[in-house]
């Protein structure tokens, strides 16, 4: 049996004490910093994409005023060349089920839902939004690859939900140009 | 104050623990309500205030330059929920009698002997948007048209709570299995299964209860969904469906739910009961 270290006097404790807690309190705030830059990092890298501005509409009256009724949804060409998007999503389909951009365009989507809860989300894209009834979602996008992509909702809606998904197609800026001139909305479905 | 206090007060760690986290929490929200809102490629915001005001979640709707309208009549009604819930006896009364001059179609008590959809039983819901979109002419008949012209809302509230009360027509359930696009709709074609509406496994308010109705009337009004001849569902929700659909499955289901068996010309009994 060895005998124990005799304590230590007051005035060393307390030193001790004090590195440790300054130690500590530099982690404290070390993790504190990496926090607010790893927020800020992925925000502006659009890793996360949390939407700025909140618009509301009334999920109920969607097709009887405003701009998701029924002949308002679909692609239209702005002025300054760009296209906005608008989209319902209701149990159990997307209106309108086939979307249709032209590529290398600056693309703004719109969109929100009749009912409840739905996902939109597009194949092999970082395009990702949830359709909250009630809110529009709202993402500018750019496609940079021809060809059809899909729109499955990913929020689990009711009991048709694995018949809920849609189609995205990118064609060519002149083939959209010449499908949008006289039509005011475009889609591509049939 | 207390002695504990007075040295917390007086020790250097007090205003450089409280201003360094002053100073990470001004820092937070400066990033959080200027920084990323501004550096936000989805929104342009006019002045740092409204970057301020959004990322606070203030609302604030864009003037959204001009809807298309329409250049046909569209559907004026709102669904909710709970809607048309718990006629009174006296709305019944009302829509019963109301009901004298749709009998000549619809039959005595909304059993209908012809290619006319039968009432009876029929959601409350349903009877009121239909007569609702006859009325504005979002759903097209020539011959419904001229019937609802001097009905009321109250009177068409009135006409659904009778039709929804009188019993449905006695089941006639083909034997065997429902065909593929009723049981489980075509997920890889985007088609939910009927009864996920239609009232079989859940309910979406608007959505009519087929079994029954006449097979000529059923697929009439799907063909009609999915050339788009038929265009009163809110948000293109029916359309979407039937746009999809083959003439076989539109075919199949017309079928089963009027209660025939089997594909067309297949059965013996193909001609005897249809009309
Ligand atoms: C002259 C015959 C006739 C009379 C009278 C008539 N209906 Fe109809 N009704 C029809 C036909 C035919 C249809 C199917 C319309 C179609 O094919 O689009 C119909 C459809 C309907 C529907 C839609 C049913 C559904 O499932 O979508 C409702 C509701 C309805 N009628 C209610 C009435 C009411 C209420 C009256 C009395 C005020 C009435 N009808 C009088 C012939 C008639
Ligand atoms: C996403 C929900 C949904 C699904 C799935 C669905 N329907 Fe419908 N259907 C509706 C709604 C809603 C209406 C009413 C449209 C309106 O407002 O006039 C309707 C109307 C109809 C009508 C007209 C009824 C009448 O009397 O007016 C028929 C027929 C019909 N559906 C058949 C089908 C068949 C067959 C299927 C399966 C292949 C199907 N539906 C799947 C929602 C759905
Ligand atoms: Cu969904």
């Amino acid at each position: 049996m060895t005998e124990p270290p005799p304590p230590p006097s007051h005035d060393e404790g307390a030193e001790r004490i004090e590195g440790i807690e300054r130690r500590w309190a530099m982690v404290g705030i070390g993790v504190l910093l990496v926090l607010v830059v790893v927020a800020a990092f992925a925000g502006i890298h659009q890793a996360a994409m949390p939407q700025s501005r909140v618009e509301i509409v009334d999920p109920l009256r969607l097709h009887l005023s405003g701009e998701f009724i029924d002949s308002n949804l679909g692609s239209a060409v702005e002025p300054d060349g760009s296209v906005t998007v608008r989209a319902i999503g209701q149990e159990y389909s997307f209106t309108p089920s086939c979307i249709l951009v032209p590529r290398d365009t600056p693309i703004t989507f719109r969109a929100t839902s009749a009912d409840v809860v739905h996902g939109f989300l597009i194949d092999g894209t970082d395009i990702n939004l949830m359709l909250v009834p009630g809110y529009i979602s709202s993402l500018r996008a750019r496609f940079e690859t021809l060809g059809e992509r899909y729109m499955p909702c990913h929020e689990f809606c009711g009991t048709g939900h694995e018949g809920m998904w849609g189609r995205i197609k990118v064609v060519d800026k002149a083939v959209f140009a010449q499908m949008a001139a006289g039509a005011k909305r475009v889609s591509c479905v049939k | 104050m207390n002695r504990e206090w007075a040295a917390i007060l007086r020790s250097k760690w007090f205003p450089a623990s409280v201003g360094i986290t002053a100073a990470l929490a001004i820092a937070g929200l400066l990033v959080g309500f200027v920084v990323l809102p501004l550096a936000d490629r989805n929104e342009q915001f006019h002045s740092v205030w409204d970057a301020i005001c959004s990322a606070a979640g203030l609302i604030q709707n864009a003037a959204r330059e001009p809807v298309v309208q329409a250049n046909y009549p569209t559907t004026r009604v709102e669904l909710t929920p709970r809607m048309l819930r718990g006629a009174s006896a006296e709305s019944i009364g009302r829509g019963a009698t109301l009901a004298l001059r749709c009998t000549m179609c619809h039959g005595a008590r909304g059993l209908s002997e012809a290619n006319t959809p039968n009432l009876a039983g029929q959601y409350a819901v349903v009877i009121y948007k239909q007569l609702m979109d006859f009325k504005t002419g979002a759903r097209v008949s020539a011959v419904m048209a001229p019937l609802v012209g001097d009905l009321s809302d109250q009177d068409m509230r009135d006409l659904a709570a009778y039709y929804a009360y009188l019993p449905r027509v006695p089941a006639s359930r083909p034997a065997g299995e429902p065909p593929q696009i009723v049981a489980s709709g075509a997920p890889l074609r985007s088609i939910a299964p009927c009864g996920a509406c239609h009232g079989e496994l859940a309910s979406k308010p608007g959505a009519a209860w087929l079994e029954g109705q006449p097979f000529d009337y059923l697929r009439t009004q799907l063909q009609d969904f999915a050339s788009g001849a038929r265009r009163n569902d809110i948000g293109e929700q029916m359309r979407n469906v039937a746009r999809g659909m083959t003439v076989a499955e539109i075919d199949a289901a017309s079928r089963f739910y009027a209660g025939l068996r089997g594909p067309t010309g297949s059965q013996a009994d193909a001609s005897s009961k249809q009309h």
